[in-house]
């Protein structure tokens, strides 16, 4: 099976399947991997990252890049002018509350459909993508019901791993996978936080066990590769009646991100999740170089009455590691 | 034409003020000597160097008094309407309105280098967690809280989608601190598809037509806001009238691009130029202005290039300029360095190109819209700077990066390998923060770097031709 690779949560994993294709969400590994950017300044370390994954990737057969930031509009420039896999810009609009802004949403599911069956995928039939989507919505209840069972890292992974599902499902949460029983006694003993950004590379999810091991518990990942990234649960009436539209609904209007205009969603959806789970204090964690969430970290302080701990990540762990612990410790000391 | 053309200081502008008044200048009411603006804290004008055309006094007059129309403006009743990032489609269907005046908040940008940074715009932006990591339209946040340099407006309208990250960013943080916002989309302009429909759009870039009629929803809805905080109608007659306006300023500009970029000797400085050519954007807060602005400005171009004068010497490099610059006086450096600017990209040649008129003015403005360098891609942009540097017969390219924006850093490698594959002159990549004295010596040294191998390749071309 042909292999679609992206990263960004408003590409439907589903309408990548139902086209008979495999919807490899990438969990990015490291920065810098092969693109070797004259002027590296000034570039998110994320799309560099992605930028070196795509260049380098030897097993997929296309790649979707999203206009959701303007780095990674320009990044997709970047790559047709340096690899011959076929790549896909998708145009995600940033204002959301007219019709205009969902129908090319809608227009653009089509197109990349077209750009799916020209990769040799299938248009799918209505029953097609109903049940594709219900697999998936069935595998990201699973992940979801299995939160308090699993480490926040564990948890992580599940949803990194979610998008590259095909349809099976994660399972209850209760298996041996998760966390022993005494361990999670323990950790509700730990302070409950939320971790709030966009999304997190694979060595980032250290930084969850590392949370965890300096005392904190992340009860909400608010990151992009966390579950504010995850599509809602499908209207199943509507799923059936229009697949299409009930996927684009659900995807372009039930992702909250800090790159919507205006993004007042996140703050809602925030001010919903952060009560919720008792949160006492926030780990905000962005990118050097990434305008659209640097710019919240000033408007999410003024917002909320919890504490909220800046994490910049330039993309270097070894350098970052030391420089994040410490910081992480003294903001789990004040809160204690 | 009023005297020799010559760049001249502030200090010399003051005897030359004085000298064309005896004259019988003719000046409208914002008219007066220049370095009366210093007292009014713009200092970087003691630093820099001027034409030294009643003309371009006019100007810098004009542009150095358009928070003083923007306040009368109010103060006569007029709705005051802040467009932000467009750069040139929302005011020419704001000022077919009566009762309204339109400007760009993100002009903000050349307050901390006109004020030298005694503005505290940017001490204001770091308060707000909008740091130097951002790019210096973070000005215009401080602009805003301080309210110390336009007026608040009555209405916010800002494009979004296929813009930088930075502006869009820091309008969210705007609307955060309780400024209401209208957003419109710009959805990223694409290649039409095999056998889709498509338009093409002014400057020649081809664009699906869906987009074009998206972009005009967009401004259906613009229009409808603006119409409802004027309380006027905007009928397709009005509109279209507004359209003849703005062309009458985008055809002057044409012009004067055509002979400030092509004449020998280079008729009018580059730092002129720049600020002619921003007037397209919003017209300085006042259409019937500028249109007289440009037109005085042109009559003393086609003077000079009539009588063989300039203000520069012949042998200029001629560089063409990719992006605006944050410091106005690099402009003056490129030709203190022994370069003359000979073609410009400053990310609005939408604003430039003439708007059609032949199709209904809601299309033909969705038209010029959608063709903004930065709604498309680096590539797309790359070219249209390769057709313009052939036009205007430039012998390399000078790509000025903005400090912090987002679209700069992947962007100008774009354009660099583009340009370098496509035509056979060296490119050349310097940052320009607000105010630049603490690394002026390094920009000079990379300047003239680009100036002497402009000079070395003409020596080895003229070698070969002799060796024939």
């Amino acid at each position: 099976m042909k292999t679609i690779i992206y990263t960004c949560p408003y590409v439907p994993a589903e309408w990548i399947a139902a086209h008979g294709l495999h919807a490899g969400r990438v969990l990015l590994d490291s920065v810098d991997p092969g693109f070797s950017a004259a002027r590296a300044e000034g570039v998110c370390p994320y799309v560099r990252s992605f930028i070196g994954e795509v260049i380098n990737n030897r097993g997929a057969d296309g790649a979707v890049v999203t206009t959701v930031c303007d780095q990674m509009r320009r990044a997709f420039d970047i790559i047709v002018r340096n690899c011959d896999l076929p790549a896909f810009l998708m145009n995600v609009p940033s204002t959301w509350q007219t019709l205009a802004a969902q129908k090319l949403y809608v227009d653009e599911l089509k197109r990349l459909g077209g750009f799916l069956i020209g990769l040799g995928g299938k248009a799918p039939s209505k029953d097609t993508l109903a049940e594709t989507m219900l697999a998936y919505d069935d595998a990201r209840t699973s992940i979801r019901s299995a939160r308090e069972h699993l480490s926040a890292k564990q948890f992580a992974e599940a949803i990194a791993a979610g998008g590259s599902l095909k349809g099976e499902a994660f399972g209850d949460g209760s298996s041996d996978s998760g966390h022993p029983q005494a361990a999670l006694q323990a950790a509700t003993l730990r302070v409950p936080l939320a971790i709030v950004g966009g999304p997190l590379m694979k060595p980032d999810f250290d930084l969850l066990d590392m949370i965890e091991h300096l005392g904190g518990r992340v009860v909400l990942d608010a990151t992009e590769t966390g579950e504010r990234g995850m599509c809602p649960k499908f209207d199943r009436r509507r799923l059936r009646e229009d697949p299409l539209l009930e996927l684009a609904d659900a995807y372009f209007a039930g992702i909250p991100d800090a790159s919507r205009r205006p993004n007042s969603e996140l703050y809602r959806w925030l001010k919903r999740e952060l009560a919720g789970r008792a949160v006492r204090g926030i780990i905000f964690r962005r990118y050097v170089w990434c305008d659209l969430w640097h710019a919240e970290l000033g408007r999410l302080k003024e917002w909320c009455n919890l504490p909220v701990l800046d994490i910049d990540s330039a993309g270097d762990n070894e350098t970052d590691r030391p420089r994040i612990s410490n910081r992480i410790r003294a903001f789990m000391e004040m809160l204690q | 034409m009023t005297d020799a053309p010559e760049r001249i200081t502030l200090e010399e502008w003051d005897v030359q003020y004085e000298k064309l008044r005896r004259a019988g200048m003719r000046q409208p009411q914002y008219g007066g000597p220049l370095s009366r603006h210093v007292e009014d804290g713009d200092h970087r004008l003691r630093k820099l160097r001027y034409d030294n055309s009643a003309a371009a006094l006019r100007l810098w007059n004009f542009l150095l008094t358009e928070e003083d129309r923007l306040r009368e403006a109010r103060s006569a009743g007029k709705k005051i309407v802040g467009t932000m990032k467009d750069l040139g489609t929302v005011p020419v269907m704001a000022y077919c309105f009566d009762n309204v005046a339109a400007f760009y908040p993100d002009g903000a940008w050349w307050i901390p280098c006109v004020m030298e940074l005694s503005d505290g715009l940017l001490e204001v932006a770091d308060s707000l967690g909008i740091d130097e990591s951002f790019c210096p339209v973070r000005a215009m946040l401080g602009a805003f809280v301080t309210g110390a340099h336009f007026p608040i407006p009555d209405m916010l309208i800002c494009s979004v989608g296929a813009t930088c990250d930075d502006l869009s960013a820091i309008a969210q943080r705007l609307n955060g601190l309780g400024h209401p916002i209208f957003w419109w989309e710009m959805p990223h302009r694409r290649c039409p598809e095999q056998d889709e429909p498509a338009v093409i759009l002014p400057g020649g870039i081809a664009a699906p037509k869906c987009q074009v009629e998206f972009v005009k929803s967009e401004l259906e809805r613009v229009k409808a806001a603006l119409e409802e905080l004027a309380g006027e109608r905007l009928d397709e007659e009005k509109l279209s009238a507004g359209i003849s306006q703005a062309n009458r300023v985008r055809q002057y500009l044409a012009e004067l691009r055509y002979l400030a970029f092509t004449a020998e000797p280079c008729p009018i400085p580059a730092l002129e130029m720049l600020i002619a050519e921003m007037l397209a954007i919003h017209f300085c807060s006042d259409r019937r202005e500028t249109i007289a602005v440009l037109g005085e400005l042109l009559e003393e171009v086609r003077g000079r290039v009539n009588a063989g004068l300039g203000v520069l010497d012949a042998d200029a490099a001629r560089i063409f300029w990719v992006n605006p610059v944050a410091d106005l006086q690099v402009m003056n450096l490129l030709e203190d360095c022994g370069g003359r600017v000979c073609g410009t990209e400053y990310l609005f040649t939408h604003a430039l190109d003439m708007i059609p008129q032949d199709v209904p003015p809601l299309e033909a403005l969705a038209r010029c819209a959608l063709a903004d360098p930065m709604a498309g891609s680096s590539i797309d942009r790359a070219e249209r700077i390769c057709a313009d540097v052939r036009r205007f017969g430039a012998e390399a390219v000078l790509i000025s990066r903005i400090p912090g924006a987002s679209h700069c850093a992947l962007e100008g490698q774009v354009i660099s390998e583009i340009v370098a594959e496509t035509l056979d002159v060296p490119v050349l990549e310097i940052e320009v923060p607000p105010v630049t004295d603490s690394m002026s010596p390094t920009l000079r040294t990379r300047i003239e770097a680009l100036v002497e191998t402009v000079r070395a390749r003409r020596r080895a071309t003229q070698g070969i031709r002799s060796d024939r």
